[in-house]
């Protein structure tokens, strides 16, 4: 398939190891945060963990927007769902996303209107075949999907439907980033910074982290062979002194990425004051909201939500696998009490989520022997 | 839209390279692998027949240029 086989290459990936190998000074461990959980899933899908060499330790980030809602939000959701005048509509991952009142697809269980979408224009065109329901959509996501809740919006707004809103819960990559490089005790050498989202707010907003922190990025693509291509771009800036935010995925993400999108954003959305995040607390300007002449259309607005803000299940660790504090089978619970079927946390319950991707790729343990290059 | 039934849909990594079929104003039909969706435009237009676009949840995020 064009796009995914020249970059799933077994002899160019041993071609690459091989590089690595002679770049990374024996015994000295480099700690690289691959800070979208696409990546976490790409690496341990195709085995990449075992064949870097052993200094190479990836660490991974917040970058799953599943992962990374509040329990409070999820409450605020079902009790949206259980409204009977609405439609609710969400992307699948949130479905079994456990909140304090359990989750949306137990709200369906019970009786409430829940429903998949694939994306908001579905959403939207459910409202246009039952103009005498509301139907809400649960709009999460960093900024490669907010454009479309702007664009939906924008639709809705200029075709008149009134009996469609958004649960806005988008949130924004940079803020978390800033967060986890100033949490104590965290010493990471290098980021692979996320693909997609960079395809909308190109690679600029990454640059506090070479210049104020002196980290080198990599704005990196999803398949095997761009993991290892970064992390050698990576390692080479290290030994090279340098601390630049490079693009490996030059053939979707520029310098300033889509204006349109930016623009529909900008259009659409305003920063929040702040933001609660599972696991790292409450950040500020990290997430959006519909601007103030787009109330119609924000479910925030439309409904009255309970806002309860909720502790995570003490025994969850997620809060620590979210900033790469520990590895997911470091967790108490991981395995054992939670599984992708009987999740406690949001990391396992999202496919992209690390603890799922360790659980689903066999990876209960440390990593295991490496394959030869 | 999703080709790996593995990933996130909500996740911007499942974000797939699809070839336009058809062009209907602001909406395409794009064929994913043998699959047909339609994307809203508004970010990348305009667009022709059998340019490829970068897609995620029903909206066409980018041009994905030609190799």
């Amino acid at each position: 398939m064009k796009y995914v086989d020249e970059f799933r290459s077994g002899p160019l990936a041993r071609k690459l190891v091989r590089e690595l190998t002679g770049l990374v000074e024996p015994g000295r461990t480099l700690k690289i945060m691959e800070v979208c959980g696409g990546h976490t899933h790409t690496i341990y899908k195709h085995g990449i963990d075992d064949l870097v060499p052993p200094e190479i330790d990836f660490v991974h980030g917040p970058g799953c927007p599943v992962c990374v809602i509040p329990m409070g939000r999820v409450d605020d959701a079902v009790s949206l769902a259980e409204r009977p005048e609405v439609i609710f509509t969400t992307f699948g991952d949130m479905l079994r996303v456990p909140g304090a009142r359990g989750s949306l697809l137990e709200a369906k269980a019970r009786g409430a209107d829940v429903r998949m979408v694939y994306s908001p224009l579905d959403a939207l065109e459910i409202a246009r075949r039952n103009p005498d329901r509301e139907v809400v959509f649960f709009a999460i996501g960093f900024e490669t999907t907010a454009p479309a809740t702007a664009i939906t919006v924008l639709r809705a707004r200029d075709e008149g439907i009134r009996n469609f809103s958004a649960f806005c819960n988008h949130v924004t990559i940079g803020p978390p980033l800033k967060a986890i490089l100033d949490s104590p005790g965290l010493k990471l050498d290098g980021f692979i910074a996320p693909g997609h989202v960079s395809t909308v707010i190109g690679t600029r907003p990454y640059d506090f982290i070479a210049q104020d922190y002196g980290k080198p990025v990599v704005v990196t693509a999803f398949e095997p062979i761009d993991i290892l291509h970064a992390t050698i771009m990576l390692v080479r800036q290290m030994r090279e002194g340098r601390c630049e935010v490079e693009n490996q995925y030059t053939r979707v993400v520029r310098r300033d990425g889509n204006p349109r999108a930016l623009a529909a954003l900008e259009e659409t959305m305003e920063l929040r004051d702040t933001f609660e995040w599972r696991g790292l607390g409450f950040i500020e300007r990290s997430a959006l909201r519909l601007r103030a002449e787009l109330a119609a259309w924000d479910a925030e607005e439309r409904f009255e939500l309970p806002g309860v803000r909720k502790s995570d299940p003490k025994a969850c660790q997620c809060g620590e696998v979210l900033i790469g504090a520990i590895k997911p089978w470091e967790c108490r619970v991981f395995g054992t009490a939670c599984t992708p079927e009987r999740p406690i946390g949001t990391c396992m319950v999202s496919s992209e989520g690390a603890c799922a991707a360790y659980y689903n790729y066999g990876r209960l343990a440390e990593r295991r022997d490496r394959v030869p290059a | 839209m999703t080709l790996d039934p593995e990933h996130c849909v909500t996740c911007g990594d499942t974000a797939v390279a699809a070839t336009v079929v058809q062009v209907d104003g602001l909406t395409a039909t794009v064929d994913v692998d043998g699959s047909r969706e339609v994307v809203a435009l508004e970010l990348v237009e305009p667009v022709t027949v059998g340019e490829v676009l970068l897609c995620h949840a029903g909206i066409a995020l980018e041009k994905v240029p030609a190799a």
